[in-house]
């Protein structure tokens, strides 16, 4: 039996980012996955070293759009030790409110898209018209939608009045009503639950040896998360709990992702019902000392983690970033293989890998010899007709290098 | 009359190709919330296209990374004729921050031409329904 | 686990190879090895001392050499192992055999920086375009990137 090999990506509309995935099946199987990155690399790190640490503060807010306050954090907390600063306490209350709600934004935006990739499109739309809630929100606390710019070295830059409080409890209230009707869905809805159980096991062991993070680790049983181990900001302030699953599959995470929900809510009600009073910044220098410092924040996918090297200028000798979706990469891999075809979507989740519209080349990989040979469409075309007229209703396996062969003479 | 017909119905069903050319995301989620039931672009009958053969209107999100600009001018001849391109966002238009680095070649004008630009960092869903409304407009 | 136990466990099992060793902040910890003794330094943490998440390896050129740190954490501490490559003969041992996740990590430090890996699993490159020019390795310091001119349509 031949293998497939299939090339999907770089370009599809659902796919988040531009990214390649060559995967070999073996019949409905998925044999073996090889990823390809590069096709949203910018040089971000070079550039860093040429800009200024403010430049750099906005540069690291377009790493990401989706979790674009986590970089910023990361950064601007690094750059305050270096700085040897501290951020009023408003200020960081202030900091991490915003992080929480981005992290309901991103969660919900999840949960979406985990639904339209199981083919539940009104779940879609459902969790994408309550994200617009959180939108604004954060665009009453920030001014802007997606980079809010709140983050400054020594604080944040825009303060929080009563009134935008008391909208956002109330919103808060909606929101909580209707995330509790989304979990009901989630995690009880016989067709949705069977979609989604099972599919995309890792386990405990490999999930710790391929070094995964974030709600893909916590999903497999591992208590592991940044704010509870390594507490920055206020988070040893606030009351929460680490939510984790033990299935370790698609279901894990969402149920994962549907408590982190809730606990966002708890955290962000304690932080606005116990925001203390006085300055939200204090002035920072221009020039950083020699020194390094390593970051960790957890963003809502997982741990971010920038390595920053001062050299005594007002640009650092080298930024260092580590995004959490490189890391699941390795895991992600080995939670393909052996899965089906249409499982793919799911379990890249956000990424959807549409096979039949991905690309209209499909290479041939000869076991035997190793040799590839790429096949245009109409050819695959002709060779599935031939075989059907061949074999009539018997699913007969009829060797396509053969048939290829013979096409090619043909042409 | 067939003309008028053909005009009428371009204007009333653009379907788009989303593409992201090494954005931040940050364009793209806007670009999908747009198509959301708040802002609803769908009312114009605006629906958006999993492959370029299906598609009139290329929505470019991101700077050209290098990588991918072989890619962009696959795509933008796969769409069939009368096609439009619409950079969104200030890294379509420009490179925005990216500007200048080494596996960044700039805008979308730089590698396919461009019908409609849409500033922003990120675009706002407003201005996209906007700057859509008005490319419509001018055909 | 505290950052002493920590700084004594390393001490005891690898006496005269630990280079330097310092706590600059709380829950930080620096340990410089030599590059030959590298994977016994991540084998032993990870078996004594249960660091058995690698979160990155950082690349940094100090012009005259290069250096690596590789960051492992457990549940509160972060432990950067250094260690300093020479620039006219940039090679280092891999650690998939110790920890597998390390993998893209190896190669993106090998697309960027040029440092060879050794008996590295997958060695194709990562993340630089396919038309990357070869001895190309952006992150260096001696690499300069010229952009060149850009035409913009309709303009003058």
């Amino acid at each position: 039996m031949e293998e497939f090999t299939v090339p999907i990506g770089p370009q599809h509309p659902a796919l988040k980012e531009p990214i390649s995935l060559r995967m070999t099946f073996d019949g409905e199987v998925v044999k073996h996955v090889d990823v390809r990155l590069g096709y949203n690399h910018r040089g971000m790190e070079k550039m860093a070293e040429e800009r200024s640490y403010i430049q750099n503060l906005y540069l690291t807010e377009r790493i990401c759009g989706i979790c674009s306050h986590s970089h910023t954090t990361c950064f601007a907390q690094g750059v305050e030790k270096l700085m040897e600063i501290e951020p009023p306490k408003r200020g960081l209350y202030i900091r991490t409110l915003v992080a929480e709600i981005e992290r309901v934004h991103s969660h919900l935006l999840w949960l979406g898209v985990a639904g339209h990739e199981a083919g539940f499109d009104t779940f879609f739309m459902y969790t994408w018209r309550d994200r617009e809630i959180v939108m604004d929100i954060l665009e009453s606390i920030s001014g802007n939608r997606v980079h809010y710019a709140i983050n400054t070295f020594g604080g944040v830059r825009r303060d929080i009045s009563e009134a935008q409080k008391q909208t956002i409890l109330d919103s808060l209230g909606l929101l909580k009503q209707r995330t509790e009707y989304y979990t009901n869905i989630g995690t009880t809805e016989p067709t949705f639950v069977a979609r989604i159980k099972g599919v995309g096991k890792l386990s405990k062991e490999l999930a710790l040896s391929l070094c995964a993070v974030g709600p893909t680790v916590r999903a497999s049983g591992i208590k592991s998360d940044v704010r509870k181990d390594d507490p920055y900001a206020v988070y040893n302030e606030i009351p929460f709990e680490v939510c984790t699953a033990d299935t370790g599959d698609v279901f894990g995470r969402v149920v994962v992702r549907v408590n982190e929900l809730f606990e966002c809510y708890k955290m962000i009600e304690f932080m606005l019902k116990n925001l203390p009073v006085g300055d939200i910044v204090v002035k920072a220098p221009r020039r950083v000392k020699e020194n390094e410092v390593v970051s960790r924040y957890e963003a809502p996918r997982g741990e971010n983690l920038h390595y920053i090297k001062s050299n005594g200028t007002d640009k650092p000798e080298r930024l260092k970033v580590r995004a959490p979706t490189l890391a699941n990469y390795p895991a992600t891999v080995e939670m393909l293989k052996g899965c089906f075809i249409a499982d793919i979507p799911l379990i890249f989740a956000a990424i959807d890998p549409c096979i039949c519209c991905a690309e209209r080349m499909v290479e041939l990989v000869n076991v035997k010899n190793g040799e590839a040979s790429v096949v245009s469409f109409g050819d695959l075309k002709k060779l599935a007709s031939e075989q059907y007229k061949k074999c009539g209703n018997k699913p007969e396996p009829v060797s396509i290098a053969k048939q290829l062969e013979k096409i090619r003479r043909k042409s | 009359m067939l003309a008028q017909l053909v005009r009428w119905s371009r204007i009333k069903s653009p379907w788009v190709l989303h593409l992201n050319t090494g954005a931040c995301n940050a364009c793209d989620i806007e670009v999908l919330a747009s198509l959301m039931p708040r802002f609803d672009l769908e009312r114009f009958g605006v629906q958006l296209k999993g492959t370029p053969r299906h598609a009139d209107v290329i929505i470019c999100t991101g700077p050209v990374t290098r990588q991918t600009k072989d890619r962009i001018i696959r795509v933008y001849e796969q769409v069939p004729d009368p096609k439009f391109v619409v950079a969104v966002g200030a890294c379509a238009m420009s490179g925005c921050v990216y500007r200048g680095m080494y596996n960044v070649i700039g805008g979308i004008d730089q590698v396919i031409p461009v019908n409609a630009y849409i500033p922003g960092c990120p675009v706002r869903p407003d201005a996209f329904i906007d700057g859509v409304v008005k490319l419509l407009g001018s055909l | 686990m505290n950052e002493e136990k920590i700084i004594t466990t390393i001490k005891e099992n690898l006496k005269d190879k630990v280079l330097e060793l310092t706590n600059p902040s709380p829950r930080r910890i620096f340990l410089k090895v030599d590059k030959n003794n590298l994977c016994e330094a991540i084998s032993m943490i990870k078996e004594k001392l249960g660091f058995t998440y690698l979160i990155t390896i950082t690349g940094l050129d100090k012009t005259d050499s290069f250096e690596l740190l590789y960051h492992f954490a457990d549940d509160t501490n972060v432990i950067n192992i250094r260690v300093s490559i020479s620039r006219e003969n940039p090679i280092v041992s891999t650690v998939t055999g110790v920890i597998p996740g390390a993998i893209l990590y190896e190669r993106e430090i090998q697309d960027m920086f040029g440092i060879k890996v050794e008996n590295i699993p997958d060695p194709r490159p990562l993340i630089t375009p396919d038309d990357w020019p070869e001895g190309a390795y952006p992150l260096r310091k001696d690499w300069k990137y010229e952009r060149p001119g850009e035409t913009i349509p309709g303009g003058k």
